[in-house]
């Protein structure tokens, strides 16, 4: 029963460290000339898209069968921030994207501890 | 290579290569009066590392400013031809001091993204611990 929900924690995490490194590149590019910001899809639309019954690449041969994962990155940025060099990085709104994945980043965690402390607290013996 | 170990590389290329710029804008001012001097620049571009499956930024060639050097009219240098007048540098300080304030803060960007990957790092080691 826990095991699941230590699943979608541990996904949870993933998203976070995954949509970190997007969000490091677009910082690190902030100066690139025609550097477009991407981002992630955030993980509640991924999980809805996610097929009840996926195959899943459990070796580094497997092939990925559809969209496996969805941490796919996509352009994304701010309306109005492209400057004239066609850079469309900006590093408030990417400052901002950071805090909502270290938010996100916190909340995986909290629930996967918090989960094994349930767990444990059940096979202990008192 | 997990996610947040690309993600201070990222980082980190980004630093070196706003480490780059800043040192050439610093060059830049200290030669502000050195006569002929013309002001370097460099370009940032995106580089696909396929190794470790970033998007790491370098710093391309050192190119030099090719606008006009500044005719300076001063008799009494010893540089000064037979108009009385020499070249001087093609440095323009707002301009660099411009320049270099905005790669300080792309540097401390990169710098606050790096921290906070290391911190997602050690708090998920942090369960191990437990």
């Amino acid at each position: 029963m826990n095991l699941s929900l230590l699943n979608l924690a541990s996904a949870l995490a993933a998203h976070a460290s995954a949509r970190q490194q997007v969000i490091a590149e677009n910082v690190a590019h902030a100066d690139t000339p025609g550097y477009r910001a991407r981002d992630v899809a955030d993980f509640a639309s991924i999980l809805e898209s996610a097929p009840a019954f996926a195959a899943r690449t459990t070796r580094p041969g497997h092939v990925a069968f559809g969209a496996e994962g969805g941490l796919e990155p996509h352009e994304a940025a701010a309306f109005g921030t492209e400057t004239p060099n066609g850079n469309s990085v900006s590093l408030e709104d990417q400052m901002l994207r950071a805090a909502a994945v270290r938010q996100e980043h916190d909340m995986a965690l909290g629930v996967y501890s918090k989960t094994l402390d349930i767990l444990r607290t059940t096979v202990a013996r008192r | 290579m997990s996610d947040l170990e690309r993600t201070m590389a990222a980082s980190a290329s980004g630093m070196a290569a706003q480490a780059a710029r800043i040192r050439l804008t610093t060059e830049n001012i200290a030669n502000a009066d050195t006569p002929g001097y013309r002001r370097k620049t460099v370009s940032f571009e995106a580089v696909l590392d396929d190794t470790r499956d970033t998007r790491a930024v370098a710093t391309g060639p050192v190119r030099l400013d090719r606008s006009e050097l500044v005719r300076i009219y001063d008799p009494g240098n010893p540089l000064a031809g037979a108009d009385g007048s020499y070249l001087g540098s093609n440095v323009d300080l707002v301009v660099e001091i411009a320049d270099a304030r905005e790669a300080n803060r792309s540097y401390e960007a990169n710098l606050k993204m790096f921290d906070q990957a290391r911190q997602m790092a050690s708090s998920l080691l942090g369960l191990l611990r437990r």
